[in-house]
Order: structure tokens, then C-alpha cells, then sequence
């Protein structure tokens, strides 16, 4: 099969940026097709790895910690073992018998597959009881009795970072994967992972020139994914040297690597599948229950499985909650001379992805304004709180709803129109980002015009009278899509002409699998809903960094579309030496014709900017501080939207989660222990909840190296929403909440506060 | 979780039979929604259930009293009451607060007898029940009791049943035909939470002055209750602004608020404040009355 690999196989493929490129225009792309898994997902045959179950499994239940630091002194598994049908408890040091240096995660090699020697969260997994029977194991593993030596532990992101904190992880130990945080190696006496920097013009001077400073402090809360799946992962052998993942991950080609690292084997005996998602959000990125069910399955050689509940999603990942302080130095004008930018993220225990989400986010937390003096700090620290990592933006919202709330306070200082404001200020297309990456293919007027048209910015509100009182705001946003990285497709061609498409992209709902035969269907002639897309197994499905980040529709989109193309001449070239009966390629024929694609970047910060913005219109309740949110409108620059259905859908889908992550969600932690770790007790919105007028809106600006044009959108609906809110807030109420969620009760202290008569506390 | 046994008994007699006066872990399911919800957190280990999905008879369904009032059958779920049009002709305030009474997911399954037995201060009905009146039948081996819906909600989660009774119906009186009737429901998170705070009013003017009056708080406070204090300064007074204002002053003052996820104690006591004057005011601008 290998002499079908073409040329183009290997090679960087960056496509020359001015001439366009000729598509057989078979009406795919740019086409609202319907899902290709709908009907699967309606009749309930859709597959999902919760569902699965294996012959002879044994289901793992975990037992965790009960207090946020401590020594372990002893684990008593006696009462476990003695209940009938407990087949094992599992602890940490059995765990280092198969695994001698069991510390997993992207960034850094700092969590153990199960604790050991100490606990650093509320909620840590310490041991594992197998059994035949879920209930058994759960009735087990509450009866695992650890004994604990307190030590003093820190909850505060910037009291954390602080000499004489509690120390939480004795010495830094960064992953070999990630060669620029290698100097962090073996750092000790502090809780700061990483802190990430950019420094741009001379700020002191900056400073000096400004005819006005700002100085303020914002705070986002931690919330979480809240997948309708919860985590779940199946182990079992595959022969007598092969281990087969069945696991809800978004990034099964890392769970592979991490995991034969771990193991010591090479990757290709650890085999990982997945299949639909339902829903990842980030939360289910690069390992989060694999090795621990791997390493349970060798340790009994018998397929494992652990299914998280709901509550235990709590104890699993989290999106940080953050400090940011923000100084802005401005001219009289409104022009913006001088940013300085620190942030916090509250990592919790392990660093999963957060020292990555911290200076990534970190590289855009100025805004997407036209800046020459910037100093940008970022601080990854850990805290004895569940971890945090990935959450649909990479941080981003949090800093979008410092800047974007200050932009709101400055602008209203001046005594300039919002809107009016941002346009002196917003980078234009060939101007240096504060990274010195010039600005390509963006067009953020576009998105200000889309903002100003669809809010009606030029018509006065009526601000209403008595106790509810209206106001609207509006706010822009950017990201920088992840970093280089690498995405593999292979178009096959059957031998009856129908099509299928190996790739480990995972459709977790985004729609993604729609796309990728959109992609291929315009290139080969065929209709998107004719071709077949196999899901990631890393035994079949060629290597994909992971579904992460917005990245999937133009990394593995532009991967597809070279596969696809090169299908397309292999076909052609096939079918002409096939005239000429060359005995050959006649032979070839009746095998599938295979090609491999590779897309690569070029050394930018980003393949491509996101930039989004978003409007709102809200009532508040003054006596009770309740927000209603009547209008929100979500601008996304899509680049060409593929499919404009599904990128609206995104944008609405992200916004409404953002939506709930402004105005009433919350994880209530205290002393470390998370008191509403249930779906009764932290509260989503429902229907009821949503704004009255909702929409998403495309701006396109066509992507030079996209596929097609596109762009990733999966996440920019969620930048904008809180800073909207807030400012809608301001100018309902003259209030100015500094800190997320806006609920009631906060918003009712603030403007108590503010009329000088407050609510007391309890 | 531990195992346990789950019967599912045929009869009302057997289902008492089956009860324990003095075991803690015995107890009756029906919906099952907040007894799986204590039992998730390992608040309660039940070592038998109950499950009084099989009885029928006097358990079910929504039937005119004898006092042109409607029973209402323990097991009935709340989506049925939702959907009745005998309940919404009788008793409007409640249909509409079902609405967002939770979600239909739980109304579905979620009794009467289960929402009033689990003694949750955080309840839509019970202020409601408390206003219009009626009484409760509970049922044990020591026979039939009717306990007056005045004395029912005892304290914190706690209620006058018995460990061994079983509630087989609820009898709510029939309203007169003038009665104002309101409930405001303030949920500080998800439309369909429960309620912060919720305040049930009832009360009847005659040529401008409030003649009787009945106000009910729940969610705020340790347990559904009257208030006395704020009821008195209404009767004989005219139903404006101000008098509804002074009656909610003295709601805010009396109760004794209980800070959770929901809210702090001293917003909790201004919610009170807010909400009570709102349902009084609510009750009279919408005309929807307790009788329809
Ligand atoms: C997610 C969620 C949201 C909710 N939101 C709201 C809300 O917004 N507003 C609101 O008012 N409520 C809300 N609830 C509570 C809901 O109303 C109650 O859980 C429900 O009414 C209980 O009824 P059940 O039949 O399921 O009771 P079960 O869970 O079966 O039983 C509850 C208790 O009552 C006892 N019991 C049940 N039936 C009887 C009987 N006939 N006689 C004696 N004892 C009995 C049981 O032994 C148990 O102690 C919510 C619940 C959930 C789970």
C-alpha cells in the first residue's frame, strides 16, 4: 500500500497564499448539511464508550481524599477486602510495583496515578476497589480507611504564589514533551509552575505619557465542563503484550503516548479507541482516567472499567479561576499608551494543561488592541484545590472579562462611546500583535460594525424606570489558536468508489465528522452525506495532536483536503494509465487507494487569529440584583464558514455556556472541599434561562491557508459574554462587579454599597 | 452504596406492615427523587425501601371534597397536578407554580406525598398548602389521623408523621370566591432551582379592607411557616402600597433566616422583605384568585 503514499505525503504543505486554489466546486463546502449523526443520535444507535461493556469486566470505584493536604500514614483496605465480591483494592504503591515513576500529564510529570506518600486536593483518588459488581465497589471503597498527617493548606491563587505559602509539590517536574519549560526542571520552594512573559515597547515610559491611569483587579470563580458524559475509561489486554484503551477522551493519540511512556513500551502496543463524545469542553483532554484504569487491568489482568458520576466530574478538572490586575495608561483622546497585565490562574493541585493555559492566554490578555508599551505577566500556580486545565477558550475569557470590563471604565471615564472607543485602539490587519506577530486575515471592524448593527448601537435605550432598569454592552475578544501543530488524515477510496475518512479528529458534538466529509466531498465529487468518517483508534486513524483549542477544522480540515486531493489525482492519473491497460496499476485497482497528508505550520505564535465579539441587553431586578439577559449576540470570525449552520450553532452553543458561567455558575469551595458537587446544587441554565433573543453571527474573512478559507470558531462565542454582561450591567445601574458570576446577591451588595446603604453580612 | 431490599407492595395495609417505627434505615420511596439524591451523598443507607408505586385507590388521582374542595391522592406526580384542569379551575396559584417547580423530568416522577413528607424547607407547595388550608391524611397501623397542614412542618427537614405512617392523601378546602391568592417564587441561580425564597399570600377584601389575610414563607427560613406578625398588620387595613410594604417590613423582621448555597442570611431576610410585598401586590393586580 505504501507506493500510494504520494510525495506531497511527507512535506510541509503550506499552500502559496496568492494564487487560489481551483476546488471542482461540487457545492459541499459553504453548505449548511445536516449533521451526518443525527438520526444516529436520535434513535439512540449512536456509540458512545459509556455505554460500552466488556466480557468479564471488573468495574473500579475510586475512594479520595477527604482533606485538601496532608502525609498519608497509613491506607487500611481490611473492611474493603472483606466484603463479598471485592475482587481488589488498588492503592498507590501498587501502582509504583508496575509503574516505578507513575506521574502523569501534559506539561508537567506531576500527578500520581493514584497518591502517593501525600494528598494535595479535597477529592484526590488514593485507592481503587475492582469488583464484578459496581454497587459492591462502591459500597467498598467507602470503607477504605486512610489515615492522614494534616499539613497547612493554601486555596488562594495569589496567596499561593507568595514566599511562605505551604509548599504543595516538593520540586518542579516538567514534561520532556514540551522542550521551553525544560529550565523549570528541579525548581523547589514554590507553587508557581510557570510564569510566562511579554514585553513590548517601554511601559515606564508609557506610563509617563498617559494622561490617565487605570488600576484594576478582576476575579473569575472556578466552574466546570458539566459534559453530559462523565469520564469514563475501559482497559483491557490485547494478547499477551498489548494493552486496548476504550476511553471519552479528546486526544486519544496522547492518551497512547503518555500511556507507553508511563508503561515503558513502545507505542504501538498500547492501542486507544474512541467514539461520539458527549461532550468534552476541554475537560476530557490529554489523561485523565487512563492510566489509572491501565494500570488497574495489568495489575489484574482483566478489563477494567471506571465510569465517573456526575459528582465526581467535580474532583476531576476544573476552568481556573483567576486574578487579573490590570494598569492601563490612556490619552486624552481615548488612545491606549501603556498596558501592564499580571494574572493568577488558579492551577489547583496539578498542573494538567493550566501552565500552558496560562501563557498562551497570557500572550493575548492585552486585548486586540494597538498597544506600544506592554508588559505581560502570567502565573501558573498551584493550590490544594481540584485541578484545573482546559475549558473551551484556554483562558481566555478570563482575561477578555478584565480587559474588556476596563475597556467599559475607560471609555465611560473619557467620556467616549464604547464602541468609538475600541475602534481608536483595535489592531488592524498588518499591525504587530504585542508578540510581534503581525496581524493577518483578520478584520476586527467587520466584527464592530456586525456588533453595532445587530445591537442598534446608534438608537438610544430606554433604561427603564422603578425597579427594573435596562442596559446593554458590548466587548471584542482574541485568541491565538494553539501553536504548530500536527494533524493527519487518509482519504480512502473503496473499491466501489465510496469514500471513507481515517482521522483521530473526535466529533464531540462540534460537528466536526459533518466538516471533514464536507471537506473531502468537494474535492472528490461525491455528497458529504455519502462518505463515512471512521472514528479515532490509533491502530487505524493516523496521529492528531488532539480536538482541542478551535484547532480540528483547520488543522485536520487542511489535512483532509490534502488527502483528499491527492486521492483525487491518484484516481485521475489510475483511470488514465487504466486506458493505456497497463497490467500494473490494473492490479493496484482492486485494493482501496490510500494517501497520507501532513499539514505543518510554519514558526508563528498562531496558524490564525480568533477574534469575536459579543452584545448585550439586559434588565436587573434592583431589588433583588437579578440579571435577565434579554438579547445576546455572538460575532465570531469563521474565516469561510464550511458549514454556516453548524458555526452559528457553535457560536450560540458557546455563548450560552459562557452565558451560564457569567451569571450564575459557580463551584462553592470552602476550606477546600467543594460544598455543591452535584447537578442539583451547581446549576446550568436551562431553557427557561436563556435570553429571549439569542443569535450567533458570522463574519467572514477568508483564511489564506484555511481549508476552504475556514477558520476554528468552536470556541470564540465564549470570549465576549461576561465583559458584554457586566457593561450592560454599568449602564443599567452605574455598578461595576468586578467579580464573576454576577449573581443576584453579589449584584445587590454592590449597588446597596454603591447607595450607601448596604446589606450587612452574616 | 450498600444493598438493601426493595418491596413493592400491593396493598396500603402491607405497605404499613412493612414499616418501622423504630428503624431509621426503613422508609417509604415514592417518585424517589430527593430520597436518591440523600442516598447519593450517603445521607441516608436505607436498609429497606418501600416503594408505593403499586398501591392505588385512595393514593391516586385529584377528586372534588365534599367541601367543593379537591383531594388530592399521595401518589398523584406532580406533572398530573401540573395538567389538571380540576386543580387549575380550584386552585390556579398552584398550577402555576408547578411550572417551574423544578423540571418536568422530576415532575414526572416527583409525588405529593413525597414533597410534603420530605420536610425540605425548599419547596414550592408547602407555603402554598399553608395558606389555602387543609389537612393531611396519615395512615399506620394505629389506624387513619388527619393531621391539619398547619402542623405538619415541624422544623429543619422534620415533619409530625410518624417513622411507621404513610400520607394517603391531602384535603384542601374550597376557596370563596373573593379570595386574593399569590405565590413568588425568587430562585437566585437556574429559573427552575429551588426557590431562595418563597412566599405564598391568600387573603379577602371587603369594599377595600383586608378582612382576612394569611402570609407563608418557605426556602429562607428552617421550615414553611406563617407570620403572625406581618398577617395582623394587614386585617383591617385598606390593600395598598403602603400596608403591603409595612406587612413585608415585619415578614423581613420576624423571620429568622438560614444562610446556604442560595444566599446569605441578610439577603435571604431582604428577599423576604421584597417578595412578600410583591405577592401581596401580585394577588391583587392579577386577580387570580385561590377559587378561580
Ligand atoms: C433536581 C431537583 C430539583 C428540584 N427543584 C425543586 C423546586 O424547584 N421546587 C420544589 O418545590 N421542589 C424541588 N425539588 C424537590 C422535589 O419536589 C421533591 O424531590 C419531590 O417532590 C419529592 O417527591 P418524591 O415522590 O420523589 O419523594 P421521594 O424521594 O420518594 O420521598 C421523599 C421522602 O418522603 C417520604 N415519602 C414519600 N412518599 C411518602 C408517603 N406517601 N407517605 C409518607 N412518606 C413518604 C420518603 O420516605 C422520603 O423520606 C427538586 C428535586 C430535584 C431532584
Amino acid at each position: 500500500m505504501a507506493a500510494h503514499y504520494t510525495e506531497s505525503a511527507a512535506k510541509v504543505v503550506e499552500p502559496p497564499s496568492k494564487i487560489k486554489r481551483k476546488a471542482p466546486g461540487s457545492g459541499q463546502v459553504k453548505r449548511s448539511v445536516r449533521r451526518l449523526e443525527s438520526k444516529a443520535k436520535v434513535d439512540g444507535s449512536a456509540e458512545y464508550i459509556y455505554n460500552l461493556s466488556l466480557p468479564g469486566m471488573l468495574y473500579g470505584k475510586i475512594a479520595r481524599s477527604s482533606i485538601p493536604h496532608g502525609k498519608i500514614l497509613s491506607i487500611d483496605a481490611t473492611a474493603a477486602l472483606a466484603i463479598e465480591g471485592v475482587h481488589a483494592v488498588i492503592t498507590g504503591e501498587d501502582i509504583r510495583r508496575l509503574i516505578p515513576d507513575p506521574y502523569y500529564g501534559p506539561a508537567f510529570h506531576d500527578q500520581p496515578i493514584l497518591a502517593l506518600d501525600k494528598v494535595r486536593y479535597a477529592g484526590e483518588p488514593v485507592a481503587v476497589v475492582l469488583a464484578a459488581d459496581p454497587h459492591v465497589a462502591e459500597e467498598a471503597a467507602d470503607l477504605i480507611a486512610v489515615e492522614y498527617d494534616p499539613l497547612e493548606p493554601v486555596f488562594d491563587e495569589v496567596a499561593a504564589s507568595k514566599a511562605g505559602a505551604p509548599i504543595i509539590h516538593d520540586r518542579l517536574r516538567p514534561a520532556a514533551t514540551f522542550p521551553d519549560l525544560k529550565y523549570l526542571q528541579g525548581r523547589s520552594g514554590t507553587n508557581v509552575a510557570l510564569s510566562g512573559r511579554v514585553r513590548r515597547g517601554d511601559l515606564e515610559k508609557g506610563f509617563r505619557e498617559s494622561d490617565h491611569i487605570f488600576e484594576h483587579t478582576f476575579r473569575n470563580g472556578k466552574v466546570i465542563h458539566a459534559p453530559l458524559e462523565p469520564f469514563v475509561t475501559l482497559a483491557e489486554m490485547n494478547g499477551p503484550d498489548g494493552l486496548t484503551i476504550h476511553t471519552a477522551s479528546q486526544s486519544p493519540s496522547f492518551v497512547r503516548s503518555e500511556v507507553s511512556r508511563l508503561l515503558g513500551w513502545p507505542e504501538n502496543r498500547v492501542r486507544v479507541r474512541t467514539a461520539f463524545l458527549g461532550g468534552g469542553f476541554g475537560g476530557k483532554l490529554y489523561i485523565k482516567l487512563e492510566a489509572l484504569v491501565a494500570a488497574c487491568a495489568l495489575l489484574v489482568r482483566k478489563p477494567v472499567r471506571i465510569a465517573l458520576t456526575m459528582e465526581e466530574q467535580f474532583y476531576t478538572i476544573t476552568k481556573h479561576g483567576a486574578t487579573v490586575r490590570l494598569k492601563t495608561g490612556a490619552k486624552k483622546d481615548g488612545r491606549i499608551v501603556a498596558r501592564e497585565v499580571e494574572t493568577w490562574w488558579n492551577g489547583g493541585a496539578y498542573a494538567d494543561i493550566g501552565p500552558r493555559v496560562a501563557q498562551k492566554s497570557g500572550l493575548t490578555s492585552a486585548g486586540p488592541y494597538d498597544i506600544e508599551n506592554i508588559a505581560i505577566d502570567s502565573h501558573a500556580i498551584y493550590t490544594n484545590e481540584p485541578p484545573a486545565g482546559a475549558l473551551r477558550g484556554f483562558g481566555v475569557s478570563q482575561v477578555v472579562w478584565a480587559y474588556e470590563s476596563q475597556a467599559d471604565i475607560i471609555a465611560r471615564a473619557l467620556k467616549i462611546d464604547p464602541l468609538e472607543f475600541r475602534r481608536r485602539n483595535i489592531l488592524r490587519e498588518g499591525r504587530p500583535h504585542a508578540t510581534g506577530m503581525l496581524m493577518t486575515d483578520v478584520d476586527i471592524d467587520a466584527i464592530l460594525d456586525r456588533l453595532a448593527e445587530r445591537m442598534e448601537w446608534d438608537r438610544p435605550l430606554d433604561h427603564g424606570s422603578g425597579t427594573i432598569r435596562r442596559g446593554r454592552g458590548i466587548a471584542i475578544g482574541i485568541k491565538a489558536c494553539v501553536a504548530p501543530t500536527t494533524s493527519v488524515a487518509m482519504v480512502n477510496i473503496y473499491g466501489d468508489g465510496s469514500c471513507g475518512i481515517c482521522c483521530s479528529t473526535v466529533d464531540m458534538g462540534q460537528g466536526s465528522d459533518t466538516a471533514m466529509a464536507q471537506i473531502a466531498g468537494e474535492l472528490l465529487g461525491v455528497s458529504a452525506e455519502a462518505i463515512r468518517v471512521i472514528h479515532p483508534d490509533t491502530d487505524v486513524t493516523p496521529y492528531d495532536m488532539a480536538t482541542l483549542g478551535s484547532r480540528s477544522t483547520y488543522h485536520m480540515g487542511n489535512a483532509v483536503r490534502h488527502a483528499a486531493e491527492d486521492a483525487r489525482a491518484q484516481l485521475l492519473r489510475i483511470a488514465a494509465t487504466a486506458l493505456q491497460t497497463d497490467i500494473d496499476e490494473l492490479e493496484c485497482r482492486d485494493g482501496a487507494v490510500l494517501t497520507r497528508s501532513g499539514a505543518r505550520m510554519s514558526r508563528q505564535i498562531t496558524p490564525f487569529w480568533m477574534l469575536g465579539g459579543a452584545g448585550a441587553e439586559i434588565e436587573v431586578d434592583t431589588e433583588t440584583g437579578r440579571i435577565r439577559v434579554t438579547k445576546l449576540v455572538n460575532v465570531g470570525d469563521a474565516g469561510s464558514a464550511i458549514n454556516p449552520d453548524i458555526v452559528e450553532r457553535q457560536l450560540i452553543g458557546a455563548g450560552t455556556m459562557q452565558f451560564g458561567f457569567t451569571i450564575f455558575e459557580e463551584m462553592i469551595i470552602n476550606e477546600g472541599q467543594v460544598v455543591n458537587a452535584s447537578f442539583a446544587d451547581y446549576k446550568i441554565p436551562g431553557m427557561l434561562d436563556l435570553p429571549d433573543d439569542l443569535t450567533g453571527e458570522l463574519v467572514e474573512v477568508p483564511h489564506r491557508h484555511g481549508p476552504f478559507g475556514a477558520k476554528g470558531i468552536g470556541e470564540t462565542g465564549m470570549f465576549c459574554v461576561s465583559p458584554a454582561i457586566g457593561n450592560a450591567l454599568y449602564d443599567a445601574i452605574e455598578v461595576r462587579v468586578m467579580e464573576m458570576p454576577l449573581t443576584p446577591e453579589r449584584v445587590l451588595r454592590a449597588l446597596r454599597q454603591a447607595q450607601d446603604r448596604p446589606l450587612t453580612s452574616d | 452504596m450498600k444493598s438493601f431490599d426493595l418491596v413493592e407492595p400491593a396493598t396500603l395495609d402491607e405497605a404499613i406492615a412493612l414499616l418501622d417505627s423504630q428503624d431509621r434505615s426503613v422508609r417509604a420511596i415514592a417518585g424517589g427523587t430527593a430520597l436518591m439524591l440523600m442516598m447519593k451523598t450517603r445521607l441516608f443507607q436505607p436498609t429497606r425501601l418501600v416503594s408505593l408505586r403499586q398501591l392505588d385507590g385512595d393514593l391516586r388521582g385529584i377528586r372534588v371534597n365534599e367541601g367543593g374542595g379537591l383531594r388530592i391522592g399521595a401518589m398523584t406526580s406532580l406533572a398530573e397536578l401540573e395538567y389538571s384542569p380540576l386543580l387549575a379551575g380550584t386552585y390556579p396559584v398552584m398550577s402555576q407554580a408547578l411550572r417551574t417547580l423544578s423540571n418536568i423530568r422530576i415532575r414526572n416522577v416527583a409525588t405529593l406525598g413525597g414533597h410534603l413528607a420530605h420536610g425540605d424547607p425548599h419547596m414550592d407547595l408547602p407555603p402554598i398548602l399553608l395558606t389555602l388550608g387543609g389537612r393531611i391524611s396519615a395512615v399506620s397501623r394505629r389506624g387513619r389521623r388527619w393531621i391539619p397542614i398547619s402542623d405538619f412542618f415541624v422544623g429543619y427537614y422534620q415533619t409530625s408523621l410518624a417513622k411507621d405512617e404513610l400520607i394517603t392523601a391531602v384535603d384542601v378546602p374550597g376557596q370563596s370566591p373573593g379570595v386574593y391568592c399569590w405565590y413568588e417564587k425568587f430562585t437566585a441561580r437556574s429559573a427552575d432551582d429551588w426557590p431562595t425564597v418563597g412566599v405564598a399570600v391568600w387573603y379577602s377584601v371587603d369594599s377595600n379592607v383586608i378582612t382576612e389575610a394569611r402570609i407563608a414563607v418557605s426556602a429562607a427560613t428552617e421550615r414553611p411557616m406563617r407570620i403572625a406578625v406581618a398577617e395582623a398588620l394587614l386585617i383591617n387595613a385598606p390593600a395598598t402600597r403602603q400596608v403591603f410594604s409595612k406587612a413585608a417590613d415585619a415578614a423581613a423582621d420576624e423571620v429568622q433566616p438560614i444562610a446556604d448555597l442560595h444566599g446569605s442570611a441578610s439577603y435571604k431576610r431582604e428577599m423576604v422583605r421584597v417578595h412578600v410585598r410583591r405577592a401581596l401586590e401580585h394577588a391583587l393586580n392579577s386577580r387570580s384568585n385561590g377559587a378561580g
